[in-house]
């Protein structure tokens, strides 16, 4: 099949620019720790008020930094296919038989395989710190898949907008300026209890903490159907607006 | 396969852009199998376009175009198995290694395994990037860049190879190399060449067959040495310090007998003669007598700007290679 093993190829080429641009590489993976070890050293007196949660604030914080992490990391894909576009690497590779469909899926992967990296090297140094994850190895297994599909569902709108402006800097721009309030407005790195209430109402809608709760509760444990359910409908909602938005200019780069 | 006559027909070809720029404006010519074909004209003159639509990458507006015996609007998967394309701007991935860079092309082109491999490295050899080919390509100069990606080109072994302006910012010694790749590719391995150019000498050395286009419009066709004979022998070029005395100096020349045309230039006139050599005292005179001094002059072949100067009034000279750019190469 051309579309998997062109997938494949630029999925490869993906984790290669990786790989051997050491400065991606460590930010990708280091920024998660930096996260964590800032936040639960400065806030650390927190966990006294959080009863019930054995691990203290850490236990808490830890499965709220991997799904700020998937976040931070979405924009990459929409640079690096802006890039591709802006120095005609793109149109190179459309004058070869490469299936248009895996010019896209690869990069997707070479996204969700970074957040999954980063999610593990997470949950390792958090294990190493005390937090052990009270669902066990099915609940590590469903956290990477969730951050995953958080990762690939905001990525949509970082494409779209790259392959629509071509310029990388609106990227950078936006992510930051949608990130910053997303993060600090939900219940991924503070428990929504401390929040006055108009933040807690914020939170309340705001697809991070819908991400954050699902991987909390399977950190924690009791994850409950409904966290699942809601948390999954609401990011599928996203993926399929950004996604609609992305293939529509995807079609209008290709053709 | 049959082998086919044309490679390329094209028929009244018209590409509007969405602005409303015209940038081929209704043009038709034919490339024949296993020819070095060459589109010559001045920057904005279409060619980019011209490439960008026979390749599939612009879609046109009107017209018919076959290219490798398949139409344009049909199957463009089927065409882009047949050719290899050159962009004017050099597209590799900087992050990648050379090998890398060519290794990708290849699996893109559907190609496998150990022919693969051994392409990649027949193609490395012959562009002379065996010894470079684990370096980054970010840390190649331009000519390494143009090379590589000319490799790129020919990875699925094309038998129709497109080169927008191959050698356009290259020094000296790239841009003889990869003339000669060409012409190796061209004569021994059969490949038909398609290539712009907005240099003269270029379009002189390597096409067998020319059309010279000027926006958007072909202005002539033919083999270079075709094309040359018809502006009517040798050239005789004047400059003047006082462009106000051109209309004169023209009016002056055209009285001389086997003068067969007459123009201005940039910075002077020039005169087309069968017998320049001959007639060269009497235009001295002539123009003397008349109190026109020319501030230099010269006799010489005439040149594929010649052409377009006929045909459109104007010379292009733009970024002609400069003598002083190849003369210490070639020393």
């Amino acid at each position: 099949m051309t579309i998997l093993y062109d997938t494949q190829s630029l999925f490869q080429r993906g984790l290669s620019k990786l790989v051997g641009n050491p400065t991606l590489l460590a930010t990708n993976l280091v920024e998660p720790l930096f996260f964590l070890l800032i936040f639960s050293q400065v806030f650390q007196k927190l966990g006294d008020f959080l009863p019930g949660e054995p691990g203290g604030y850490l236990a808490y914080l830890t499965p709220g930094v991997l799904i700020m992490c998937a976040a931070i990391t979405s924009p990459q894909g929409g640079v690096s296919i802006t890039n591709d576009l802006n120095s005609g690497f793109l149109s190179k590779i459309l004058l070869t038989q490469v299936s248009r469909p895996a010019i896209l899926l690869g990069r997707l992967l070479t996204d969700m395989s970074i957040v999954v990296a980063q999610s593990l090297v997470t949950i390792i140094v958090a294990f190493a710190m005390g937090v052990r994850i009270s669902s066990g190895l099915p609940g590590v297994l469903l956290i990477l898949l969730t951050v995953a599909f958080f990762e690939l569902a905001l990525s949509g709108l970082f494409l779209a907008i790259g392959m629509r402006t071509r310029k990388p800097e609106n990227i950078s721009a936006l992510s930051g300026f949608l990130y910053l309030p997303l993060i600090f407005f939900s219940s991924a790195l503070f428990p929504t209890s401390f929040f006055p209430s108009w933040m807690q109402t914020i939170s309340n809608y705001n697809p991070v903490s819908y991400a954050s709760n699902v991987t909390r509760e399977l950190v924690l444990g009791g994850l409950t159907f409904s966290t699942l359910a809601s948390a999954y409908a609401l990011i599928g909602i996203i993926a399929i607006v950004t996604f609609a938005a992305t293939l529509y200019q995807f079609r209008r780069v290709i053709s | 396969m049959a082998l086919l006559e044309d490679i390329i027909k094209v028929e009244n070809l018209v590409v509007v852009y969405s602005d409303g720029t015209k940038a081929v404006d209704d043009v038709s010519f034919s490339v024949k199998t296993g020819e070095f074909f060459g589109f010559l004209g001045p920057n904005g003159a279409g060619k980019s376009t011209m490439i960008k639509t026979l390749t599939t990458l612009l879609h046109k507006t009107s017209g018919h175009v076959s290219v490798a015996g398949c139409d344009l609007d049909k199957s463009p998967r089927e065409i882009r198995r047949s050719i290899g394309v050159l962009n004017q701007e050099t597209s590799i991935d900087v992050d990648l290694t050379g090998r890398a860079n060519l290794y990708l092309q290849g699996r893109l082109q559907q190609l496998h395994g150990e022919v693969l491999e051994q392409r990649t490295d027949e193609l490395l050899k012959l562009v002379g990037l065996e010894n470079a080919a684990k370096k980054p390509a970010g840390r190649y100069s331009g000519g390494m860049r143009k090379r590589l990606d000319l490799a790129c080109a020919l990875i699925h072994k094309p038998t129709l190879l497109f080169l927008d302006e191959p050698t356009t910012g290259l020094d000296a010694q790239s841009r003889i190399a990869i003339w000669e790749y060409l012409e190796d590719l061209n004569r021994n391995e059969g490949v038909t060449i398609f290539l712009t150019t907005q240099y003269l000498e270029e379009a002189d050395r390597l096409c067998r067959e020319l059309s010279i286009i000027d926006h958007g419009k072909l202005v002539a066709n033919g083999a270079p040495s075709e094309l040359k004979a018809t502006v009517g022998g040798d050239k005789i070029a004047l400059a003047l310090k006082d462009a106000s005395m051109k209309t004169k100096t023209r009016e002056i020349l055209k009285t001389i007998p086997g003068v067969n045309d007459v123009m201005d230039s940039d910075d002077g006139v020039v005169a087309y003669a069968k017998n320049a050599g001959q007639i060269i005292a009497q235009v001295v005179t002539s123009l003397d007598r008349n109190g026109i001094q020319p501030s230099f002059l010269s006799i010489s072949s005439p040149t594929l700007d010649d052409v377009f100067l006929r045909e459109t009034g104007r010379q292009i000279r733009s970024e002609e290679l400069s003598r002083k750019e190849t003369e210490p190469f070639l020393m």
